[in-house]
């Protein structure tokens, strides 16, 4: 909480800072949400609100000041035993005595999730502080980013801010290069990245490369030291390039990305995709995405599989997913679609249909029913509950 | 239609009304085209839905233009919920890129996006977008001069060309004679070329730098009962914009 008082009170002064400055604009939004999941015949319920202040200021001409302070309660359950919903057979590998240790958390949150400043001069920008990173051409899924991975029934929520210093230098009016260091405790563990886009007629792409310490944990260990799972921390190549355009009509993607690890084993990732308007407005989206790191069916998942996937440490558990959306406004204030997860590998599938109604000009409302349909221990298994969410979102 | 059309920016190309009785529809349609391209143009415009339940939706939005319509670009300012969203079109919206600040995420859209609502109003990106739909998409046919909005006008059917991907089987213009601004512009069904979608009126002609301009422009869906408004609030022609301007970099900023 301390914390929070001590961001709150540096924005605040940065407001004082800035409030000479004739263009300091401040906004941002409510958002009060309801998630809830039947699990074993209990109902999980869970409620956040989070309150997220921007503030933006054109300092000079070249020099804009950017920054968000977000502050979240949770109520409800705020732990989530994750064996809750995981099969027996990986039940089972949880060593005797730790089970206390597979608990998801939600705690209140009081943080600077993005505070930068970025200089523009005629030929490139310079970005230095925490800021968010967007890589790749995918919508679910990005294999080039190493740096966030999206909900996959919400792939658009907003990603994290991430300390870093870019560069974005332009050549001519369709190149672009982007270095961007973002630090860690050592120059093994940091980022460093650069990227090329380019530009042909209808289509863009890129080519990447990215050196960055990954840190995979062994969910079956536990280091009585620093309380926390085993760290197999290693050092991670990649190389990537993805695409995106229009072919016969239709919008495409794709993108690509290899990775070399220091200790176990290299992979890579895939996402083609492909999306279309009809003239009655309805839109239809179809991505399919592969990792090799994913196992080819059920019966290779292990607990250390599901706990790097629940902790954001791989991006997906199975081998081949497609995902499905298909949208359509039903009114000018309302739109119904539905999402589908398809897992090729382990035959199972989630259906979420979704409901966004704009109750005012700065008021959303987005529902949506999250249904696995999937045979026990598989990736969207019944087991995993079905459930919902509810959320409001008042911008000011 | 263009744009600068939505943005309210219609430019005169002046001709002799006497020369304008012999004019043939490809004439008519291309001075209209002209019109709506000029050089550089810069527009401030608020947009108001009435929505199907009469409710009053209000955005406000900036555009720039360059290279005739060539190069364009949309930021949105209010409301806050959509505040710095912007969209680029180059090469008249046959490349289209959408950003939205609060992921930092620049898109690529395919063309068959200008066929989607903007912002859930009666416009969509395809009337919005620029180029030379009219000429390209379009074969013109004069039709009988009529008075229309209480001006005289010439009356051009476009019929869709087979090879074009508009949403629109028909489009039926009133066009002034006096200043080649369309007026009326009827839009009918992809698959049924008798059924009317929606009408665009134009009204409150000024001259803005020497250029005679629509300030509001009302399209009104048959279909639904709904209706958009765009009103020019401020309009520039003739201004320098520089190529930066209509990057990916610029519309981050």
């Amino acid at each position: 909480m301390k914390r929070g008082i001590a961001i709150a009170l540096f924005l605040l002064s940065v407001h004082g800072a800035l409030a000479a400055q004739e263009k300091l604009e401040i906004f941002g939004y409510f958002e009060s949400q309801f998630m809830g999941t039947e699990v074993k015949s209990d109902l999980y319920q869970l409620f956040s609100n989070k309150l997220r202040l921007d503030l933006k200021s054109d300092l000079t001409e070249n020099i804009t000041f950017a920054a968000n302070f977000d502050y979240i309660t949770y109520h409800g359950k705020k732990e989530w035993n994750i064996l809750d919903f995981l099969s027996p057979d990986i039940v089972s590998q949880v060593p005797k005595g730790m089970e206390r240790f597979y608990v998801l958390s939600f705690s209140n949150r009081t943080f600077l999730d993005n505070a930068y400043f970025r200089l523009s001069l005629k030929h490139f920008d310079l970005t230095v502080g925490k800021q968010q990173i967007s890589l790749g051409t995918g919508y679910v899924w990005n294999p080039m980013d190493v740096f966030n991975i999206k909900e996959l029934v919400d792939p658009t929520y907003e990603q994290p801010g991430h300390n870093a210093i870019r560069l974005d230098v332009t050549i001519g009016n369709a190149y672009t290069v982007t270095a961007l260091y973002s630090p860690d405790d050592s120059w093994k563990n940091s980022a460093k990245l650069i990227q090329f886009k380019g530009r042909v007629p209808r289509f863009d792409y890129s080519l990447i490369a990215i050196e960055t310490g990954w840190l995979f944990h062994d969910y079956t260990q536990f280091d009585l030291e620093n309380m926390n799972f085993l760290e197999l921390p290693e050092r991670r190549r990649l190389l990537g390039a993805s695409t995106a355009g229009e072919l016969f009509g239709m919008g495409v993607w794709a993108e690509f990305a290899y990775n070399w690890m220091e200790t176990s084993d290299n992979f890579y990732e895939l996402v083609i995709g492909t999306d279309y308007t009809f003239d009655f407005q309805t839109y239809f989206m179809v991505e399919y995405y592969r990792n090799t790191l994913g196992k080819t069916d059920e019966g290779e998942y292990t607990l250390n599989d599901w706990m790097r996937f629940f902790a954001a440490e791989q991006k997906a558990i199975s081998r081949d997913q497609v995902y499905l959306f298909v949208q359509h406004p039903v009114s000018d204030l309302i739109s119904l679609g539905v999402q589908s997860i398809y897992s090729i590998s382990d035959n199972s599938f989630a259906f979420v249909p979704v409901l966004n109604y704009s109750l005012s000009a700065n008021v959303d409302i987005t529902a949506y029913l999250n249904l696995n349909f999937g045979k026990q221990g598989t990736v969207f298994s019944k087991d995993m509950g079905n459930g919902g969410m509810l959320r409001a979102r008042i911008y000011f | 239609m263009k744009n600068l059309l939505a943005a309210g920016l219609m430019v005169l190309l002046m001709v002799p009304y006497s020369s304008a009785q012999d004019l043939t529809a490809d004439d008519i349609i291309r001075k209209v085209n002209d019109q709506f391209n000029t050089e550089t143009s810069y527009g401030k415009s608020k947009m108001t839905i009435v929505t199907t339940s009469g409710q009053k939706r209000t955005f406000i939005q900036e555009s720039w233009s360059k290279d005739r319509g060539e190069k364009n670009l949309v930021r949105y300012l209010e409301p806050s919920r959509v505040k710095d969203q912007a969209v680029l079109m180059l090469n008249h919206a046959d490349d289209i890129w959408m950003f939205f600040p609060r992921t930092q995420r620049v898109r690529k859209l395919a063309t068959h996006a200008k066929k989607q609502k903007m912002q859930g109003s009666d416009f969509s990106y395809e009337d919005m977008g620029s180029g030379d739909a009219f000429i390209e998409d379009f074969t013109s046919k004069r039709l009988d001069d009529a008075k229309k909005e209480g001006q005289d006008c010439f009356t051009l059917e476009l019929t869709r060309k087979p090879e074009s991907d508009s949403s629109y089987s028909r489009l039926v213009m009133w066009i002034i004679k006096e200043n080649f601004l369309p007026v009326v512009i009827e839009y009918y069904d992809d698959n049924d070329p008798d059924y009317l979608l929606k009408a665009m009126i134009a009204s409150n002609f000024q001259v803005i730098d020497g250029i005679p301009t629509a300030m509001k422009i009302v399209m009104h869906n048959e279909n639904d009962n709904t209706q958009t408004e765009m009103e020019l609030l401020e309009v520039k022609y003739d201004i320098t914009l520089s190529d930066d301007m209509f990057t990916e970099r610029s519309l981050k900023k």
